[in-house]
């Protein structure tokens, strides 16, 4: 069963992590608010389907919702949420000022969870969403436990393909324009603030809608599950993977939840400092970073380029080129890239 | 002469106290290409960032076929058909010299996000037409041989046709192209300025801002000169030779081919 667990959490993040990609990958935006929206889909989910609070445990709404349903309405609020956000810091901030920005918006968020216990009971977070439907499908324990796994990995599936489509469509191509050059893609005439506005309302979606699954994975919600350093693991399986390409992401994920956490859950753990482990994996995690910066920035899947004529063949080349705002060592990726730019061509017209 | 694409009335603006750009009014008629030049620091980019939307003049006007560009976005005028390029080519890095030339299609329908999830493959086969007029494009450029590379890796001279090829695409009312010349060798220089001359057979107006005066003086049918943020003179290249305030502003410079 534990592996059971391990692949519902990869296949949960995974699906995080494919919007974030369209937010970061794509759109070229490095958001920090990007964890809150998890946090946000899975708290809505909660007060939707758990019934109202017993004093003096509080919290708002208190409905009882189906799960379903709850999801979707939690997928809203999300959005919505994202919609004041991304008019905020998407119209004229880009870069490091956009993720100052987004910073911000999360910490608010963050403080505002915690201390203002009307809203999710403040630390002490909600809970009592325990496998929702079990009853309903007949279930033992495990047995819901598995089917929830192949329900996570279903969806992942379906967002994978409607993912990788988007990327290859003519959305995708007009979204790379605004971040490979946005003065050029106004030129052009595209809505550069439209076009990241969408892009970055589909990714808070696909967070809410990974929320909302994580509620039910972990039951239960507060604000220690959502620390800030959460988001930096998942751009670390992003960039692992390859950014901006659907099924590097995914392999990402999996590479960075499961090889990576997993082998280190067997370093010493000593008794008398419980903090060791988690705190050395902070720090594999980010020489894991700072070594795929190094040797092989594209990640391990290279973004795609959609070849005319055949669809899909991954070509040689410049990797994608780093927009500013990534975090330290972005200059690194791009210094990387230009050197392993075959010497351009030089053919003298005739 | 056709009626004017681009009329541009008394148009301002400065920077705290320099005056960039001072009460400045020329026009261009569809089918003619109008060179726009003067020193360093005459005015000239800032003339085309106010006409393209990326700066917003202090006061006047300008008009593409009849409508008022002041105080519209970047993308609302382009949309309008104008297509400006910058002093270096900004090719779409990442993204292959193809993509380059479809997105010069502008075909903005099919970039709804909710059609591109729901309609890929519809999408997909309503392309088929922007792909075979991009590939006639690529030819007529010599750059059917970098269709799938991407746009980052190709060369200075090859980024230079790149815009062009996708200006094609674009098929926009009015062109400018911002110092189109920089860092070309000769043989890539005839070829720019048949393509900007099959621009105006074809009825666009263009606009050229350059420093290579022999380059002005073959390609454009009138041109204006630019100093201090004022139009000092306008006419045909030929005319301008004797007129001693171009003359002076360049210093002295002989106007004539060297």
């Amino acid at each position: 069963m534990y592996w059971v667990s391990v692949v519902t959490e990869a296949g949960i993040f995974a699906i995080l992590a494919l919007g974030l990609d369209v937010v970061w990958g794509w759109a070229g935006d490095f958001d920090l608010m990007f964890y809150g929206y998890l946090a946000l889909g899975s708290y809505m989910t909660m007060v939707l389907t758990i019934g109202k609070p017993i004093p003096p445990v509080q919290y708002i709404i208190g409905w009882r919702l189906p799960y379903p349903l709850a999801l979707l309405l939690a997928v809203l609020v999300v959005v919505a949420l994202a919609a004041v956000i991304g008019a905020i810091a998407l119209r004229n901030l880009r870069e490091i000022y956009f993720a100052v920005t987004t910073l911000s918006a999360v910490t608010a968020l963050y403080l505002l969870v915690e201390n203002y216990t009307p809203l999710f009971d403040g630390y002490n977070g909600v809970y009592g969403l325990i496998n929702p439907g079990q009853t309903a499908l007949n279930l033992t324990y495990n047995g819901y436990r598995i089917v929830f796994l192949a329900v996570v990995l279903v969806l992942l599936a379906l967002i994978y393909l409607l993912v990788e489509r988007l990327s290859a469509s003519p959305f995708g191509r007009m979204l790379r324009s605004v971040r490979e050059d946005e003065h050029a893609a106004a030129a052009y005439g595209r809505s550069v603030f439209w076009a990241k506005y969408r892009a970055y309302l589909f990714g808070a979606a696909l967070a809410g809608l990974a929320g909302g699954l994580f509620a039910v994975f972990i039951s239960a919600f507060n604000p220690s599950a959502w620390t800030p350093q959460e988001l930096l693991v998942i751009y670390a399986a992003i960039l692992v993977g390859g950014r901006g390409n659907p099924r590097g992401v995914i392999a990402g994920v999996f590479v960075v939840y499961i090889g990576f956490i997993e082998l280190t859950r067997f370093l010493p753990s000593p008794a008398s400092r419980p903090e060791f482990g988690p705190a050395m994996r902070q720090i594999l995690i980010g020489l894991l970073i700072i070594l795929m910066l190094k040797f092989r920035p594209e990640g391990l899947f290279r973004e795609r380029l959609n070849v005319d004529g055949r669809r899909g063949r991954r070509l040689g080349g410049a990797g994608v080129p780093a927009s500013a705002g990534e975090p330290t060592g972005a200059a690194a990726v791009s210094g990387q890239a230009d050197a392993k730019e075959p010497d351009a061509r030089e053919r003298s017209p005739q | 002469m056709s009626a004017a694409v681009l009329e541009i009335e008394n148009l301002s603006k400065s920077f705290g106290g320099v005056h960039a750009v001072r009460d400045c009014s020329f026009a261009v008629a569809q089918g003619q290409v109008l060179g726009l030049i003067g020193p360093n620091g005459a005015g000239k980019s800032t003339v085309v960032d106010l006409v393209s939307g990326f700066g917003r003049p202090d006061s006047g006007s300008v008009l593409l076929a009849g409508q008022e560009l002041v105080g519209k976005r970047p993308d609302v005028i382009s949309r309008l058909g104008l297509i400006r390029t910058f002093q270096t080519p900004r090719e779409w890095r990442g993204l292959t010299v193809m993509d380059n030339v479809l997105l010069g299609r502008r075909q903005f329908g099919r970039e709804s996000l909710w059609r591109c999830l729901t309609r890929a493959r519809r999408l997909r086969r309503a392309e088929e037409p922007d792909r075979a007029q991009a590939r006639a494009i690529l030819d007529r450029f010599g750059l059917t041989d970098l269709t799938n590379s991407r746009a980052g890796t190709l060369s200075g001279g090859q980024k230079r046709l790149l815009e062009f090829a996708r200006i094609a695409a674009a098929q926009p009312r009015l062109i400018i192209l911002d110092e189109p010349m920089g860092g070309v060798n000769p043989v890539l220089g005839a070829q720019i300025r048949d393509a900007v001359r099959q621009f105006a057979a074809a009825g666009q107006a263009v606009i050229v801002v350059e420093h290579n005066l022999p380059f002005i003086e073959k390609t454009c049918d009138e041109v204006v000169v630019m100093d201090l943020g004022e139009v000092i003179a306008q006419g045909s290249f030929a005319g301008l030779r004797g007129n001693a305030r171009v003359v002076d502003a360049y210093l002295g410079m002989d106007l004539s081919h060297d």
